[in-house]
């Protein structure tokens, strides 16, 4: 494959270089014939959509993956890791999204972790903080070593483990989605320090959907599209537009089903307003929210991962108590003190995550009618009429198996999500709230489950779909608006969108 | 480079009915473990295999029978009640205290009518457990903590009551229940037996019951679902502070005294009863079928032991080692439930 341009001084031996990167996950392709360099005092951005390839990488670079066809080598040398701890002792180092962070520890403890100094013995305390201030320093973050890690903010949490990762030697860091929790100050911060890590000689990977924070940190970018690599260029010269363009592949390849064309939303919005949000917040998670889920539209809510539609669903479950604003049903003030008020005043939710949502022990129609029971009886259970009710719902949903007495554990996922669903079918509620519905699922099994959602908005259901992938959104919703870090940026309605306008937004 | 593909094609060991023999295998290993203890003693012992000490061993198990009714329901949702054996011997003061004594019982008591005494001791235990309630859901205190607390305070309450002294006397219902016999059968084995049958009844043909294996075997789902988790735990920490009180104040009348430190050996019968019969202490499994052979078990072992020669103390390390038997096949079956589910 041609590599178009790498304007970085050639001159500058690679310290990182992986030729023909391949990796397949039970037959299924992540990463073909992948093509990558990091040079030293290099911050270089990567980007893609969900599932093209770039966490795959780094999990081989980081000796998370061990079984991989291709070449690495580093600093010239060839390397196979068989662990993460090799890895870290070749001097390569992560920082994930989620922190792995001591929250009671100090500090300190933390810059340490795993190797304090001693002496005779003991944990020698004074070096150990003086020790820490001098390194937090030398990287232009001033904290009290002192200070307990937990009550600290993200942004400072963050690059204290940046820290910890770059005092354990590494020589390599990589950074997946480092932005996403980060308030504009605190990003800025962060790429202060980047760039005295830069300074030092030091190699940084950036892995982020927040395209404009890529192009304002990196030198080099480089584009992932369906496990390959597309494109390595210098950032000075492109734009976002240009990448998108490449991250979603305009008119190649997958037609069907890319979304990479307009599409036209079909916004009701004289229908009757179900569910309303009001100024809805939650401490860190979002805030000043307000929405309006309308009976027969299905709103899509967009979003990358950690910009908090997570939380705003539960908060309209009753899951999380909601810290400002208010909620009102079909006029009427709701306050949800639990999930079961929730399910009473006729909202449902579907979590993102199957295993909280079914009990894989459980029969098919224990499974379905756990959120019904009282209305098929209020003291005795009628075990004949819940199989019933099962079964009409296996019927239609076309579930195999169809007996309702089989494990819910040997269904496959895709029949564990329509049993999910169906949960909430026997008596329809007002207001159905899906998170990530047909995430991991193939293609027989998506259909289906879009054609059961667009069957309940022909009912008149409010429906809330929320998810990380466009593509989920752009297939089911009649309005759509983008959540970016904890708030509501954009709102599509009755006009053509595209993936490429929604990326933008987010 | 070796190939990673192979790993996955695990063969699937054993047919149909192996899978079906290891699904049931809580239910096996215990009825299994009986009917060697009752081969076992029936051959050792002449004088164990009688109708007389089929009888005794029913009374002797009944009152760690009744608290492992309400145990069951906690062990289910995969929480635990330490606080049993403590509120039942408090409940049973309760009634003492507010029954007539004799002259010679040196106690501040308030004798009152029969019902009122007993309708007070209801209260008082219900009171406890909705205390254990509040204490688990509201203010979010595991409940292992929080029992062991109210299980010093039911000692508590009891050490207050009686200040060292022993009460004898209960209302005439209550000593009848707790010794009295209709027909040559002992009414504590009657009062078991109903406790039993209700607390089936509830697990398995109620809404309630649905929602407590529901709650035990997925509470996130459970939750998910929409159903009230806290209600439901709230719900089965009074149902267990209730069958213990019951059981109190049948064993005050049993034994004939009401006193402090009475209960102290029935909580580890009572867990025990619910674990060593098979039901999951990471809940959602097992039932009342499961607590009664347990019971069974437990009754037989230390009935069947006063039958054989042994030394006596051996038999408190027996009853150890049983246990921990239970507990191996009890954490052993959740690994393969947990397998199957995954593999």
């Amino acid at each position: 494959m041609p590599v178009e341009s790498v304007t970085v001084p050639a001159r500058v031996p690679a310290r990182l270089v992986m030729q023909g990167i391949s990796k397949s996950f039970g037959g299924v392709a992540a990463l073909r014939d992948v093509d990558f360099t990091l040079r030293p005092g290099e911050i270089h951005g990567l980007v893609g959509e969900n599932g093209a390839g770039k966490s795959t990488l780094m999990k081989i670079i980081a000796g998370v993956h061990t079984q991989y066809q291709g070449r690495m080598t580093i600093e010239g040398h060839d390397v196979h890791f068989r662990s993460a701890r090799d890895a870290l002792a070749a001097g390569i180092g992560m920082v994930h999204q989620e922190l792995s962070i001591v929250p009671d520890l100090t500090v300190a403890e933390n810059v340490y972790l795993g190797k304090q100094p001693t002496r005779g013995g003991v944990v020698d305390w004074r070096a150990m903080f003086a020790g820490a201030r001098e390194h937090l320093a030398s990287l232009g973050i001033d904290v009290d070593p002192r200070a307990r890690m937990g009550s600290l903010a993200i942004g400072l949490q963050q690059l204290i483990e940046l820290a910890r990762v770059l005092f354990s030697g590494a020589r390599i860091v990589i950074l997946d989605e480092p932005t996403s929790a980060l308030s504009p100050p605190e990003v800025h911060r962060l790429f202060e320090v980047l760039r005295g890590v830069r300074e030092s000689g030091r190699s940084i990977v950036f892995i982020s959907h927040f395209l404009d924070d890529i192009l304002a940190i990196s030198d080099t970018v480089t584009i992932f599209r369906n496990g390959r690599r597309i494109v390595t260029e210098a950032a000075a010269g492109i734009d976002k537009g240009w990448v998108i363009e490449r991250m979603i592949g305009r008119g190649h390849e997958d037609l069907e089903g890319s979304y990479t064309g307009d599409v036209t939303l079909h916004s009701k919005p004289a229908a009757p307003v179900v569910l309303a949000l009001y100024g809805l917040g939650l401490r860190r998670a979002f805030a000043d929210v307000s929405l309006e889920v309308r009976a027969g539209e299905v709103l899509g809510v967009y979003g990358f991962m950690g910009c908090g539609q997570i939380e705003l669903a539960r908060a309209m479950f009753g899951k999380v108590r909601p810290t400002e604003g208010r909620l009102e049903m079909e006029g009427r003030p709701l306050r949800l003190r639990n999930t079961a008020a929730a399910r009473r005043a006729g909202v449902a939710f579907v979590p993102e995550s199957r295993r909280s949502m079914l009990f894989y022990g459980e029969p098919i129609y224990k499974n379905m009618s756990i959120s019904v029971l009282d209305r098929i009886g209020r003291l005795w259970l009628r075990p004949a009429r819940e199989r019933d009710i099962a079964r009409r719902h296996a019927e239609s949903l076309s579930i195999r198996p169809s007996r309702v007495e089989t494990l819910l554990q040997s269904l496959s996922g895709g029949n564990q999500q329509k049993v999910a669903l169906a949960k909430w079918l026997t008596w329809p509620p007002k207001v159905l709230v899906l998170s990530e519905p047909t995430r991991g699922m193939d293609v027989g099994a998506k259909e289906d489950v879009v054609r059961i959602i667009r069957g309940l908005r022909e009912q008149g259901l409010g429906i809330v779909v929320m998810s990380t992938e466009p593509e989920t959104v752009l297939s089911l919703a009649d309005r759509i608006v983008v959540m970016r870090k904890g708030q509501i940026v954009r709102e599509f309605a009755g006009e053509a969108v595209s993936k490429d306008r929604l990326l933008e937004a987010a | 480079m070796t190939t990673s593909s192979d790993v996955k094609a695990e063969p699937k060991s054993g047919s149909r009915l192996g899978s079906f023999l290891r699904g049931q295998m809580r239910n096996i290993a215990p009825f299994a473990t009986l009917i060697v203890l009752l081969v076992f003693f029936g051959v050792a012992s002449p004088s164990f295999a009688t109708l007389d000490n089929a009888a005794n061993i029913l009374v002797q198990i009944s009152v760690a029978g009744v608290i492992a009714v309400g145990l069951t329901f906690v062990i289910l949702c995969a929480e635990i009640d330490l606080s049993v054996a403590a509120i039942a011997n408090a409940t049973g003061i309760v009634v003492a205290y507010f029954t007539l004594q004799e002259s010679y019982v040196n106690i501040a008591n308030v004798p009152l009518p029969a019902v009122a005494a007993i309708v007070l001791a209801l209260l008082s235990c219900a009171f406890l457990g909705l205390v254990n309630a509040v204490g688990l859901t509201v203010v979010g205190i595991p409940s292992f903590i929080m029992t062991l607390a109210m299980m010093q305070i039911g000692a508590g309450i009891c050490a207050l009551l009686v200040r060292g002294q022993i009460a004898y006397a209960v209302p005439g219902f209550v000593a009848a229940m707790g010794a009295g016999s209709i027909e040559g059968i002992p009414w504590i084995i009657i009062v078991l037996a109903v406790f039993l049958i209700v607390g089936h009844v509830v697990l398995t043909y109620t809404r309630f019951g649905r929602y407590v294996y529901m709650v035990g075997g997925n509470r996130e789902a459970a939750e998910y679902s929409g159903v009230n988790v806290k209600l439901v735990l709230g719900a089965v920490m009074v149902i267990s502070a209730v069958c213990s009180g019951v059981a109190g104040m049948l064993g005050v009348a049993h034994f004939g005294s009401a006193q402090q430190n009475e209960f102290d050996g029935y909580l580890l019968d009572a867990i025990a009863a619910v674990v060593v019969g098979g039901t999951s202490l990471f809940g959602g499994r097992g039932g009342i079928g499961n607590t009664i052979i347990g019971l069974l078990i437990l009754g037989v072992l230390n009935n069947g032991l006063d039958h054989v020669e042994i030394d006596s103390f051996l038999k408190i390390l027996i009853r150890g080692l049983i246990l921990l038997g239970a507990l191996i096949i009890n954490v052993y079956v959740q690994a393969v439930r947990e397998n199957e589910r995954t593999g």
